[in-house]
């Protein structure tokens, strides 16, 4: 197949860290980018979402090490690294030195709280992010805690994905000047843009920022919800319109004289209990029959390893055997992977990215690895190519 | 810096939420984006600064012509409709191709262009059922909970959006041709919670909804209220942020029992609880802030851009009204850049001071007669269309709401 692929002959080197940056890096690779992770030698990366990318195993603490990092970054489009802001400069790896060696390099910075500010230097976790943001305090049931949603949208949407767009804009801004730029993707400032609907939606009266879970689309309203099934399971419910909440009634076997009236807040609660009780009557199979034909907004909540079954081929498997998720969104006339690539070993990569992007000899690359700087993770004890499952997998199993 | 996409043209076909959002990233980095609005006096955007609008009667012929017209010299065109439509009307990809092969169709929906719920009308909490990810999300117990529609509308559905485009675009760079984006929230969103997936099939994430590390069971990554009402985030993952966590609580290890222990969950819970609501808030923050125990403030949406650190961030602004009425409260775009070779500097300063001009929103068809002159069309030929109907006349200016 001899589509292209969006990102190819792209760059990149991902410092390894935990969730966001990997998945920036899965989604660049995933879209045919070139991605070095550089791993810290002797730490097992538990980086789950690594498949297609190179890894090299590189101490850039050691002696030496900081100027091989130096020298892979030299001919590379992009570094992405997700360290506390300074700890870059202090090992003389910051913008300043690494973009005057190379000044059409992207140095993408993804944090949590950004590059500067009270909370700069500390340590947190999604569910921080999403507390300094405001947009925590607008999640959760009416009278109960906020509850964010798993660390999905601060660590992937407002971490990952921000981080992406500043990647992407910043190689499209260096087509016309030549240059690179520094991104402080963090998530703090992405959730808050994020959430830009929410102020719009509170200026013009239909969200009250201060009554989490009682306005039309945090579960404030009934017909935005939802509900338990006969079988233990759930559907969703999204009739906002008038016509899709008919259709609702319609579906549900409900009088529509008997049911309060859509947008009448007060009889909310009467409209809740009606829904609950009608949806516990039938299993989510017979529920999904009924409303698959009936243009109401009522889908069935699928479990997420579930969706191979379901209407859009979302997962594939993976050379390990494993569900994978295709990548989004989809370009026409361009492939992602045809299947997954594995997901590489530590240090699996070291001498022939050294070779190839900083074109250091064997000899070179030997006395690194003498040294410690770096480790050639190709040659394990047990043998080649084992998976990070510790299965044999196909060594020529890249496609 | 010049704005990274000043140069970029982009249409976008008015619709609901994620459209607009998307559009609305573009304009904040400096495209030039055109909202094709009907012709009607008002519009359901509001996320729309710096964007200008004309409107274009797409039932009429010569709507339908205009907007192809427009499309020649456009980079992108943005479309919300449900699959199919923007073919019944005429303006299906292989006629956009035919007239500009540089361009990119983005296809912004739910359930994206094929499948078996492709012609369904659904909402974000639907897309985000069918993806699975709503399956993962809510308290244990309890029926799963959809956080607003920030993670399907927006995240999934306008961030994966825009970043389709900007690939597309840098495909092009390549190619010289543009592509269609088939940008659905369902994909985004499965796509999104790889890292879940994962976990899930290594067993390290349980299925079952709020008992897991990341999505509510544990007490050390949780909420709590405190004493005034208002509540501290716990993030306190690792066992060096747990032991300072505990510190600033008050506790010792053995008050509570291993941290991974989930028999001892219950009652770690309860102890945090209780003693959370002895302090305010604000007292809470003075005890962890600046300390590594992953302790923070909720801070509210609207008090974000005055809280510490959003307010060093510049989070949200407050921006007066064009018209003179109520001020808004706009958030910065992000990512920031901060500039080639900017270094960061030691100590926690506020942020280097960044560039967010708050462009006002514009009025139904405010530039419909700028935009056709632009595009090359004569005064004569405006005033047929306007007189056909096909766009709103010169002066037909229509208000906001």
């Amino acid at each position: 197949m001899a589509a292209t692929r969006a990102l190819a002959g792209l760059r990149v080197i991902e410092m390894a860290g935990l969730a966001p940056a990997p998945f920036a890096g899965m989604v660049l690779a995933d879209f045919g980018a070139e991605v070095v992770r550089v791993d810290r030698p002797g730490i097992k990366n538990i980086d789950l979402l690594s498949r297609g990318k190179r890894s090299v195993a590189l101490d850039i603490k050691a002696p030496g090490g900081a100027d091989t990092l130096k020298a892979l970054c030299r001919k590379a489009d992009v570094i992405l690294e997700p360290f506390r802001p300074g700890a870059m400069e202090k090992l003389g790896l910051g913008p300043a030195v690494l973009q005057a060696e190379n000044p059409g390099l992207i140095y993408a910075r993804l944090t949590g709280f950004g590059q500067t500010g009270k909370y700069a230097r500390l340590a947190g976790h999604d569910i921080n992010y999403m507390a300094s943001s405001g947009v925590l305090s607008l999640l959760g049931e009416k009278g109960k805690k906020p509850a964010p949603p798993a660390n999905l949208l601060g660590d992937f949407a407002a971490g990952s994905l921000t981080c992406l767009l500043g990647i992407q804009m910043a190689l499209l801004e260096r087509s016309r000047s030549g240059q690179g730029q520094v991104v402080d993707a963090n998530m703090v400032d992405g959730l808050a843009y994020l959430a830009s609907f929410v102020h719009t939606f509170s200026h013009i009266g239909l969200w009250d920022t201060e009554k989490r879970g009682e306005n039309l689309l945090d579960g404030g309203a009934p017909f935005y919800d939802t509900y338990e099934t006969a079988d233990g399971r759930f559907m969703s419910v999204g009739a906002i319109e008038p016509h899709f909440f008919r259709n609702l009634l319609r579906g549900l076997d409900l009088d529509p004289a008997a049911v309060p009236s859509q947008n009448d807040l007060s009889d909310w609660p009467r409209m809740r209990t009606e829904f609950e009780r009608a949806f516990r009557e039938r299993s989510m199979k017979e529920w999904t029959e009924v409303f698959d034909n009936l243009d109401a907004c009522v889908t069935p909540v699928v479990g997420l390893t579930e969706t191979d079954k379901h209407p859009r081929p979302f997962l594939v498997r993976g050379p390990e055997g494993d569900l994978q998720p295709r990548p989004a969104p989809h370009l026409s006339r361009s492939s992602y992977f045809a299947k997954p690539d594995r997901r590489p070993i530590e240090g699996e990569h070291t001498r022939a990215v050294l070779k190839e992007l900083a074109s250091f000899s064997d000899a070179e690359v030997d006395a690194l690895i003498e040294r410690g700087v770096v480790v050639d993770g190709s040659v394990h004890r047990d043998g080649w190519n084992r998976n990070s499952f510790g299965q044999e997998v196909d060594k020529d199993s890249r496609c | 810096m010049v704005a990274p996409l000043s140069g970029l043209r982009v249409l976008e076909l008015a619709g609901l939420a994620p459209s607009p959002f998307a559009g609305l990233i573009l304009a904040d980095f400096g495209a030039d984006v055109v909202r094709v609005d009907r012709m009607q006096r008002f519009t359901t955007d509001e996320l729309s600064r710096g964007k200008r609008s004309v409107c274009v009667n797409l039932k009429t012929k010569e709507g339908v012509a205009t907007l192809l017209r427009l499309c020649e010299k456009a980079d992108v065109l943005i479309e919300p409709f449900r699959p199919g439509v923007l073919e019944s009307l005429g303006l299906g990809p292989s006629i956009l191709h035919a007239r500009n092969p540089r361009l990119v169709v983005a296809r912004m929906t739910g359930f994206g262009q094929a499948g078996t719920y492709s012609q369904m009308a659904g909402h974000d909490i639907n897309y985000l059922a069918t993806s699975g990810v709503l399956s993962l999300l809510g308290r244990a117990g309890e029926p799963p909970l959809a956080p607003g529609n920030l993670l399907g509308d927006f995240a999934a559905g306008s961030l994966f959006c825009v970043v389709g485009i900007l690939m597309a675009l840098q495909q092009r760079q390549r190619t010289g041709k543009g592509d269609v984006v088939d940008a659905a929230i369902v994909d985004g969103a499965t796509y999104l919670a790889s890292f879940v997936l994962r976990a899930l099939e290594s067993g390290i994430w349980a299925p079952e909804r709020g008992t897991n590390m990341l999505d509510g069971g544990a007490p050390f990554y949780d909420c709590y209220e405190t004493k005034d009402g208002e509540y501290m985030s716990v993030g306190a993952l690792e066992s060096q942020f747990f032991a300072r966590l505990l510190g600033g609580l008050g506790l010792t290890a053995d008050d509570v029992g291993d941290q991974i222990d989930q028999s001892a969950w219950p009652e770690m819970r309860e102890k945090f609880a209780a003693i959370f609501r002895s302090k305010t808030q604000a007292e809470w923050s003075g005890v962890f802030d600046g300390t590594d125990a992953c302790v923070t403030a909720v801070v509210e949406l609207p008090e974000a851009g005055r809280a510490p650190h959003g307010a060093d961030r510049r989070l949200v602004v407050e921006a007066a009204a064009a018209d003179g009425g109520d001020a808004s409260l706009e958030a910065a775009p992000a990512p920031r850049f901060l500039g080639l070779g900017q270094d960061t500097r030691k100590g926690t300063g506020p942020s280097t001071p960044f560039r967010f001009d708050v462009r006002s929103r514009p009025s139904v068809g405010e530039h419909t007669v700028g935009v056709l002159k632009e595009n090359g069309f004569t005064a004569t030929e405006i005033a047929q269309l306007a007189r056909a109907n096909a766009v709103n006349g010169p002066g037909e200016g229509k208000s906001r709401l």
